[in-house]
């Protein structure tokens, strides 16, 4: 038979029976949407890590001294997303939510100043480099003295004495109470104490004015920069705050810039909800003396890291003698990102495979009953000289279409579905790829699954066939 | 050569450790353009034998040339072919395909045959217009009358043009009135040129036949 005629025969024959049709292809609606979702989920996921990381240069290194190892770093996404009472900690997932990211190196700045959420250590306003990360190196050995602080000379040791790194830089942070433009009272955010070149190796670009210079740094004057979110909270506009007066512990800062928006970070200082002061003068009027700083140190060569690292430990070694530094680098906490990333993406596609079978079994099954239902058909075809081929074919295709028909669906069905998933905070990131493949991938399980009752149909007696009733 | 020509056809059933023997022994012929009705009463053997003659089931032991094709040597696959282009059914249950409609159910033997479904509408026409159905064409089976439904087996049978027509009980499930339309039908279309094998357990059916055989004991009579 001409395939175009057997095609207008399994046309004639779904079109009647629609019901059927969309009966039978449940299964495959499900997994459709399903794995069009899977994609969308994965994608987005995996989107979502590029844009935490957005701020780290993947040769940076951390050190820190005397900060508290935490939990819930980037090593653990998969315990964090499974563990959603975890004080609302829930990694990579939170779209847009700032507060509760896996922080290390440096504290993060949720906007509410919420101080266990991140990777802050817990004692009062006086901040530390807590790093929460898989880490090189280990910690201060126990003691957590406040004997040593790093300082801005120990930064430039290190980029003095250790070979193959481009820049370094430290910075600290706290949390302190702000007035200023709109506010009438005073709110507490992150103030972050940094060198000039801390924008350049953050990647924090300005939204207007410019970043805090050296000379700031030596004259430990009172200017400042403002995160994004910083700026609309408390002048309305990045325009309005531009050259406006906050007062950080009630000493007037000029603010010298505003930050682009940045989004939600992984690691370090949250820049939107931060406000950047000069490091000593931070020292000065905010801290004193007694801060945990982060240095951060780019390695020149990405595939270097590990070495330079070891240098820096060597020659920390050298200097004080006896004491553990943290050091962390953020390829390492972007890979094992990626890889967590990888084993949920990994869980999904299982996931999406196993709801496959079981609707290409249910095709099969309805399949299967189709057969049964038509067997008188099969006969008559059959005695009028039906070839086995011919018949293979007519319920190969009609199962192929009706898995079609049911990929169809499904993919409408997933898009409808999107709004409810991102309702949880997961980022879904829809695209025609998935919807290709979903179809692909349910009209390839339709069919194999279909192929076994069509088989059974070709082979049918016409004689057995027939006086079927 | 004849149409038919079987020798020595032997055909029975196995019902537990027993054979029951159906057909012992069978030589029939039917030579071209003849209209011959096989009589014998209910559980004699006709649909089976019947069977035999259509390709659809094979026989124990014996010979069969249809149309020069010795068919006990033939393998199921080319049976197929040789159904569907030398075989007309006509059932006595119609056993047209319920999603199809009149058109569609008369076209299929030409499908079959790799015809697209413009040529074979088209080829049909006459045998339609032969049958009384031109104001049928667009019905489901479950809109038509059993005479209907009987018309429509039989151009079914007919479009393909085959070397014979097999009819079993052809007017079983018609009325009286009905029925020897189809019967008369039967008698035009043998005038026509077409070779016919009726089954029926009538004998005033049989009788519109131009030769009868009685199948009596698994043996057949003239
Ligand atoms: N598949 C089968 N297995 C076993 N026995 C069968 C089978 N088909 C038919 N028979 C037996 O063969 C005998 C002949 O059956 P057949 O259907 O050929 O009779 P028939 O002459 O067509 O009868 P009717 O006029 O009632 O249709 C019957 O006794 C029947 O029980
Ligand atoms: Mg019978």
């Amino acid at each position: 038979m001409r395939l175009a005629e057997i095609i207008r025969l399994v046309w004639l024959n779904l079109s009647q029976n629609k019901f059927k049709v969309v009966l039978t292809s449940v299964g495959i609606i499900v997994g459709s949407a399903t794995i069009m979702l899977v994609i969308a989920i994965g994608t987005g996921s995996r989107e979502e890590v590029a844009e935490q990381f957005k701020n780290l240069n993947a040769g940076a290194i951390d050190v820190t001294y005397g900060g508290e190892a935490q939990s819930g770093g980037g090593s653990d996404w998969f315990s964090g997303l499974f563990s959603f009472g975890n004080g609302g900690e829930m990694p990579s997932f939170g779209g847009g939510d700032g507060g509760g990211m896996p922080s290390f190196g440096g504290g993060s700045g949720s906007g509410s100043g919420r101080s266990s959420g991140g990777g802050r250590s817990s004692d009062g306003s006086r901040s530390s480099g807590g790093s929460g990360m898989p880490s090189f190196g280990g910690f201060g050995g126990g003691s957590n003295g406040d004997d040593l602080i790093l300082t801005q000379a120990d930064c430039e040791m290190l980029l003095e004495e250790v070979d193959g790194i481009t820049d370094a830089t430290i910075a600290y942070t706290t949390t302190t109470s702000v007035e200023g433009g709109d506010h009438s009272s005073a709110t507490y955010y992150t103030i972050a104490g940094v060198l000039d070149n801390y924008a350049q190796i953050s990647n924090l670009s300005m939204a207007i004015g410019s970043f805090l210079t050296q000379e700031n740094d030596e004259s430990k004057e009172k200017v400042c920069v403002l995160g994004a979110n910083v700026a609309t909270e408390i002048f309305g506009s990045a325009y309005a705050a531009y050259d406006g007066i906050v007062y950080i512990d009630d000493r007037p800062y000029v603010v010298s810039g505003v930050l682009e928006e940045m989004g939600t970070v992984a690691s370090g200082i949250s820049p939107d909800t931060a406000i950047f002061i000069p490091y000593q003068t931070g020292i000065k009027y905010v801290t004193g003396e007694f801060i945990r700083p982060t240095i951060t140190v780019i390695a020149e060569d990405v595939n270097n890291v590990s070495a330079v690292m070891e240098e820096i430990n060597a020659v920390l070694e050298e200097t004080y003698e006896g004491s553990a530094f943290g050091l962390s680098d953020a390829g390492s906490k972007m890979e094992a990102a990626t890889t967590s990333n990888q084993t949920l993406t990994l869980l999904l596609y299982s996931m999406a495979a196993i709801v496959f079978i079981v609707g290409g079994i249910g095709i099969m099954n309805v399949l299967f009953v189709s057969v049964k239902e038509r067997t008188n058909e099969i006969g008559i075809l059959k005695a009028l000289g039906c070839s086995r081929k011919d018949i293979l074919m007519e319920f190969l295709l009609e199962a192929s279409c009706i898995s079609f028909v049911g990929a169809c669906i499904g993919v409408l069905l997933s898009l409808g579905i999107t709004p409810a998933v991102e309702l949880f905070h997961v980022r879904v990131s829809l695209s025609a790829q998935g919807a290709m493949l979903s179809l692909v991938f349910g009209v390839i399980t339709g069919t194999i699954f279909g192929f076994y009752p069509a088989y059974k149909a070709s082979r049918l007696v016409p004689v057995v066939a027939l006086n079927q009733e | 050569m004849a149409m038919i020509e079987m020798r020595g056809i032997n055909k029975g059933y196995m019902l537990g450790e027993e054979r029951l023997p159906i057909l012992k022994n069978v030589d029939f012929s039917v030579e071209k353009g003849e209209y011959v009705a096989i009589l014998g009463p209910s559980g004699s053997g006709k649909t089976t034998f019947m069977n035999i003659i259509g390709c659809m089931d094979v026989m124990d032991s014996g010979e069969y040339y249809l149309d020069g094709v010795a068919i006990h040597e033939t393998k199921e696959r080319d049976l197929t072919e040789i159904r569907n282009k030398k075989i007309g059914f006509i059932f006595q249950n119609y056993q047209l395909i319920p999603t199809y409609n009149v058109m569609q159910n008369i076209i299929m033997p030409l499908l079959m045959r790799g015809m697209s479904h413009q040529d074979a509408e088209a080829r049909c026409m006459e045998t339609i217009r032969l049958l009384g159905l031109d104001q049928r064409l667009e019905h489901k089976p479950n809109e038509l009358s059993g005479g209907q439904k009987q018309r429509v087996s039989i151009a079914r049978a007919l479009v393909g043009q085959p070397a014979i027509l097999l009819a079993d009980e052809p007017t079983g499930a018609l009325d009286q009135t009905s029925g020897k339309e189809v019967l008369k039908l039967f008698s035009e279309i043998n005038e026509m040129g077409n070779t016919i094998v009726m089954i029926t357990h009538d004998l005033s059916v049989a009788k519109t036949a131009k030769r009868i055989v009685r199948i009596v004991d698994g043996q057949l009579m003239e």
